[in-house]
């Protein structure tokens, strides 16, 4: 089958969706009112509550949304064939992906802005609150193991890529200079930087750095801790801006590279129902996260977005529509799977370096369509890929580094010290890294997120219920996700309880370089997380159920208390 | 906006678009430049104002602390910063006591 009708197939889909189910729910559902104030301009501070253009926010809501997840998904779950991720991408945005980013963006936008901690304390119950925020820290840290992992495992892979996106730390940090110390106009600056990164690009080619995956595990985690402490203006922000443009002008050159060489598949469309991560159902539900559903997005969309939409009428646009269009993303990143190699067999092959070796490798192919050479576009496509997770990754330490100084400063004095929270995540990170195996790191994110998506759609449902309207297209997904990731996260668990107990027994070897005690120490840590996770999202789900059911029940019987307190009942 | 127009951004259409009647007059180039500032710069944007507002309100607090209890300046000097201060004390009241979480921290 031509790579060309699969991207056509989710455009279409993307556009029934965006225009027929979404618009239904938006008029008919939830009624959104375009004269109603938003929190934007009731609350406006110039900061957070801010009235914000609606193509202004799409790209921000869907720069915010997507990162590496819808990339990396597809391209592991090509294990299982084209067609069950293909399905699952453009069924699980039709259904869940883009209900979950815009109704997140609705509740925040009827309750005042309100962030998703005050609305679990105030819908689910007030446990629910901490319960959140501790599954939210966990699921963030897993977040900057698993892209942590990739980064590192490709640029051992790839030697060309480490000049380049040491270069591309030594840019950015120029731009801040040049833009916020010497004011020198955004454009110029933009223009200059974007062309050196392009060339430290071209370097990298002709001046590779072998070493090995430890060291750039050091190094990612290095380039984190400096976005952790540093001045956000000098090094985060600066970093993350040029990179923009690059990744911008990849995935131009990745769409016109599909269109004009219009590659079939080469990897069947099935392969068979149980893969080495483990079988299709759950485990390809949470492989493709960010492609098809995310839980991060219900926090950009509530926490982010909703405090500046301008208009109610602008959310079906921002949050349902980048939610599509990021549909259209990952089905990128799957025809980069499937169709960038000669045969199945050369896809499995580059598997082993990593999905990041697939991807540097795959879009090279493409970029070869529009006449860029091989070695400058592999290298491209290779510090595509790390600008990709890295500059998630400083702004994820970042924030943890600032949530051990809340949560553990009182306790610990220690902890109030930016350096220390950050290298205390950091040394978390690297123990993750260090002593599991990648594909378990990543179900436990890709577990924790879509469990975070079903939280988000239960606390929907939830307020749906208690304003009287229509609630099975957030309910079903919620239970849907739910079941299917508790699932993963049990099967994940069971797998890491299983290894720590051959490890001990000596019938499986650890990675090389390992010791047994510190390879049983990191599984047995991974499943503890996998354990915590569950039970936490479990305690979320029992309130949350609790209160739904009484919510609802007080909507079938709204008089019933008056009736009860009438005199002479007896 | 911060970056990018000079004033004409984004930031500074929250008045004019009013009831979305700006949005029939946007020409495409228009929009395509809103949607690559959104991408690109609109986080820088926020940023810088997050950085400015917590130094202000950092400020009020100092001089104004009283209005929540909080008294470090003699009133004397409070009074003497009261009418510079006035226009920002409604927005800094509600950020201060507005419940935050750690997912404020992210975006």
């Amino acid at each position: 089958m031509s790579s060309v009708l699969a991207l056509g197939l989710a455009v279409v889909a993307a556009i029934i969706g965006y225009y027929v189910y979404a618009r239904y729910v938006d008029e008919k559902i939830i009624k959104v009112d375009p004269k109603k104030a938003t929190p934007a301009k009731m609350y406006m501070d110039g900061v957070d509550f801010m009235p914000t253009g609606k193509h202004v926010l799409f790209g921000y809501q869907f720069k915010s949304i997507a990162a590496l997840g819808p990339v990396t998904g597809p391209i592991v779950a090509m294990q299982w064939g084209w067609l069950p991720g293909l399905l699952w991408i453009v069924f699980g945005t039709f259904f869940i992906g883009w209900v979950q980013d815009y109704v997140s963006a609705i509740v925040g936008l009827r309750n005042d802005g309100q962030s998703f901690g005050a609305l679990s304390y105030r819908l689910i119950s007030p446990r629910g609150r901490l319960t959140l925020l501790a599954f939210i820290y966990f699921y963030l840290i897993l977040i900057v193991a698993a892209f942590g992992d990739m980064v590192a495992s490709m640029m051992a892979k790839l030697p060309s890529v480490p000049l380049a996106i040491i270069a591309l730390m030594a840019v950015g940090m120029l731009s801040g200079w040049m833009i916020y110390k010497k004011k020198i106009d955004i454009l110029v600056t933009t223009a200059v930087m974007v062309l050196l990164a392009l060339f430290a690009i071209w370097l990298g080619s002709v001046v590779p750095i072998p070493a090995s995956k430890l060291v750039w595990v050091v190094f990612a985690l290095l380039f984190s801790y400096l976005g952790a402490v540093l001045p956000i203006w000098s090094y985060t922000q600066p970093i993350n801006y040029i990179s923009f443009y690059l990744v911008f002008l990849g995935m131009l050159g990745a769409i016109i590279g599909i269109v004009v060489g219009q590659p079939n598949f080469t990897a069947p469309a099935f392969t068979t129902y149980t893969i080495g991560a483990g079988p299709l159902w759950p485990i390809l539900f949470v492989t493709i996260a960010c492609g098809a559903v995310s839980g991060w997005h219900s926090l950009v969309s509530s926490s982010g977005t909703a405090r500046q939409l301008q208009n109610e009428a602008d959310t079906r646009y921002v949050a349902g529509g980048s939610m599509f269009l990021e549909m259209v993303l990952a089905t990128i990143a799957l025809i980069i799977a499937g169709a960038a190699f000669s045969n199945f067999d050369a896809y499995k092959a580059a598997l082993k370096g990593g999905p990041a070796t697939v991807f540097s490798v795959g879009m090279a192919k493409f970029f070869g369509f529009i006449g860029i050479p091989e070695s400058f576009g592999t290298v491209f496509a290779g510090a595509m890929f790390v600008i990709l997770a890295i500059t998630v990754m400083q702004l994820v330490v970042r924030f943890a580094r600032i949530a051990t100084a809340e949560l553990a400063g009182d306790a610990v004095p220690a902890f109030r010290n930016q350096h220390v929270g950050a290298v205390v995540t950091c040394l978390i990170v690297f123990g993750l890294i260090y002593t599991n195996t990648w594909s378990y790191i990543w179900t436990l994110f890709g577990g924790s997120n879509q469990l975070m998506a079903s939280l988000a759609l239960l606390m929907a449902s939830i307020w749906l219920a208690s304003q009287k309207k229509n609630h099975a297209w957030t309910m079903w997904p919620a239970l849907f996700m739910f079941i299917t990731t508790i699932s993963a996260l049990a099967l994940t668990a069971r797998s890491l309880i299983l290894n720590v107990g051959k490890l001990q027994a000596g019938t499986l070897k650890p990675a090389a370089g390992q010791t047994v005690g510190l390879a049983v120490g990191g599984n047995a840590v991974a499943a503890a997380i996998a354990i915590f996770l569950m039970v936490a999202a479990l305690i979320l789900i029992y309130d949350g159920l609790k209160m739904y059911f009484k919510v609802r029940g007080e909507t079938q019987l709204p008089k019933a208390p008056a009736a009860q307190a009438a005199p002479g009942d007896d | 906006m911060l970056f990018w127009g000079k004033g004409k951004g984004a930031k500074g259409e929250a008045g004019k678009a009013e009831a979305g009647e700006a949005e029939g007059r946007q020409t495409a180039g228009s929009v395509v430049r809103e949607f690559v500032y959104g991408m690109a710069a609109h986080d820088m944007t926020r940023y810088a104002l997050k950085t400015r507002s917590s130094m202000e309100h950092l400020f009020i607090l100092i001089t104004m602390g009283d209005l929540l209890g909080v008294p470090i300046l003699p009133p004397y000097y409070s009074l003497r910063l009261l009418p510079y201060v006035v226009p920002q004390i409604a927005t800094w009241k509600r950020r201060m006591l507005r419940e935050k979480d750690i997912t404020d921290a992210l975006f």
